[in-house]
């Protein structure tokens, strides 16, 4: 016991996780109990288990990402770059632990790598060491180019609308809103994966709540609103 | 139903609809990665800390080998002598511990948490430096040791910076593989739990019972140890 402790890399993974899972069983819930076993799976070279890991949680991720970044071409490379990361860092994984607040807090991690990225590269110069003609854009500020990627899509359907919606939240409540709202992590797993406390995380997703809920009410008038000539009137008064 | 009801549950709608996006598969480079699979040696949850712990420990033993005791040592109560390196000691544990070892089911150390126990061992150290610096006759004061508050709390500070050197560095060391977010918070825990094992050695070698030097030069000394440890940690994991 003591060696084993002592020892900071575990022996490979055995037959000693099994025991561990099960005393473990009563402290997961039955999705993070089997990721945990899959990871263990994957861990000890299980050709399969990393598919499964794969279908298990990709879906997830991709929508986490694709929520962070706000662009589904973006989200899905940074997803294969977490799933690589992931692989990269197996030996770090702590048997018996519930791999899933991991793999979202490696997938934060990218996500902010490629944010920064974005930051960086904002001017680009042509090759003469001009600035290239800018991208026409649409009256959304969203690029033809980025546009007509999202119409060759087939539909994204209602998950990646309502990801559009938290679009225009600040960059730490989408983070929060995201994590707790959307994906079910508890405030602890929330702080631990974007590397906050569990108070900003509740106070971050309360406001992104509510300003999406004021943006939601807003919608719905103006959706329901007439545009008759009292509407108009009032639009020229404001001009 | 009120409109703010209808609002929210417009809302929890939204939300309940963006937790998944269906996944495209693992691209090519990810799967020739992941066919190079072979078992892993997976982490420990104590190892990291055991190995910190180890290195946080010996290298204050060896300065303080290579350090003259204090002229007070043989006349101070053995009490307050062991009461005081214990109190010293188990502050550097606990925050190397928090900082260092997931709890149970987790795969990352949590940093909130590690920072919460890095300021209460702090504040541990403020109130043994405020009320239980001892005095015997043998023991110096600033007049008789012909410095000044400053000096002599710089002279200290130093050493408890390179007391915390060895546990801030392995920390690191250990921390590199796990990738964290957050590293900030788990740096204040880190830096703190050096200093504080910097402060264990001067016990034993600072030649002044002055308490307001006693909080200046070693719990201040500390504290500085534990922004060095966030601004190092943030550096390397958050930046």
């Amino acid at each position: 016991m003591l060696v084993a402790a002592l020892d900071p890399l575990s022996p490979p993974c055995g037959g000693a996780e099994t025991g561990l899972l099960e005393s473990l069983a009563g402290l997961m819930d039955p999705e993070a109990l089997e990721a945990s076993e899959v990871m263990a799976r994957y861990c000890r070279g299980d050709a399969a288990a990393f598919e499964r890991l794969y279908a298990l949680l990709a879906p997830r991720i991709l929508a986490y990402l694709r929520g962070l970044l706000g662009d589904q071409a973006a989200a899905e490379d940074a997803l294969q770059l977490t799933f690589l990361k992931v692989h990269e860092a197996r030996g770090s994984f702590v048997l018996g632990a519930n791999p899933i607040p991991w793999v979202y807090t490696i997938a934060h991690r990218t996500s902010l790598d490629e944010l920064r990225k974005r930051k960086r590269s904002r001017v680009r110069l042509t090759k003469e060491g001009t600035l290239g003609t800018e991208p026409a854009a649409h009256l959304t500020g969203v690029s033809a180019e980025a546009q007509q990627d999202r119409e060759d899509r087939p539909d994204p359907a209602v998950a990646a609308r309502a990801l559009g919606a938290l679009d225009d939240l600040p960059e730490n409540q989408k983070q929060a809103l995201l994590l707790t709202k959307v994906h079910g992590r508890s405030v602890a797993e929330a702080a631990m994966i974007t590397g906050s406390t569990p108070g900003a995380i509740k106070q971050r997703a309360h406001r992104a709540y509510l300003t999406l809920r004021q943006k939601l009410g807003r919608k719905r008038q103006r959706d329901e609103a007439p545009a008759g000539p009292d509407v108009v009137a009032a639009g020229k008064e404001r001009r | 139903m009120s409109t703010q009801d209808s609002e929210g549950r417009g809302v929890d709608e939204l939300l309940r609809t963006a937790g998944e996006l269906p996944a495209p598969p693992p691209s090519p480079e990810l799967l020739r990665k992941v066919g190079e699979r072979r078992a892993v040696r997976t982490r420990s949850r104590l190892g990291g800390f055991v190995v910190a712990g180890l290195a946080g420990l010996v290298w204050p033993i060896v300065i303080l080998t290579q350090s003259p005791m204090r002229p007070d040592l043989g006349a101070l109560p053995r009490s307050w002598l062991f009461g005081g390196a214990l109190v010293w000691g188990l502050s550097a544990l606990a925050a190397l511990a928090f900082a260092l070892v997931p709890a149970r089911g987790d795969v990352l150390p949590s940093g909130p948490r590690a920072a919460r126990i890095a300021l209460a061992s702090m504040l541990a150290l403020l109130l043994f430096a405020l009320l239980g610096t001892a005095s015997v006759p043998e023991s110096l004061g600033l007049a008789q040791a012909h410095v000044t508050l400053l000096a002599s709390s710089l002279k200290c500070g130093l050493y408890v910076f390179l007391g915390a050197a060895v546990t801030l560095a392995t920390g690191a060391l250990v921390l590199r593989r796990v990738l964290p977010t957050g590293g900030r918070r788990l740096g204040v825990a880190i830096g703190a739990a050096g200093g504080a094992a910097g402060g264990f050695a001067l016990h034993f070698v600072c030649p002044l019972s002055v308490s307001a030097h006693v909080v200046f030069g070693h719990v201040g000394a500390v504290v500085l140890a534990a922004i060095a440890g966030a601004t190092l940690f943030w550096a390397l994991y958050d930046r």
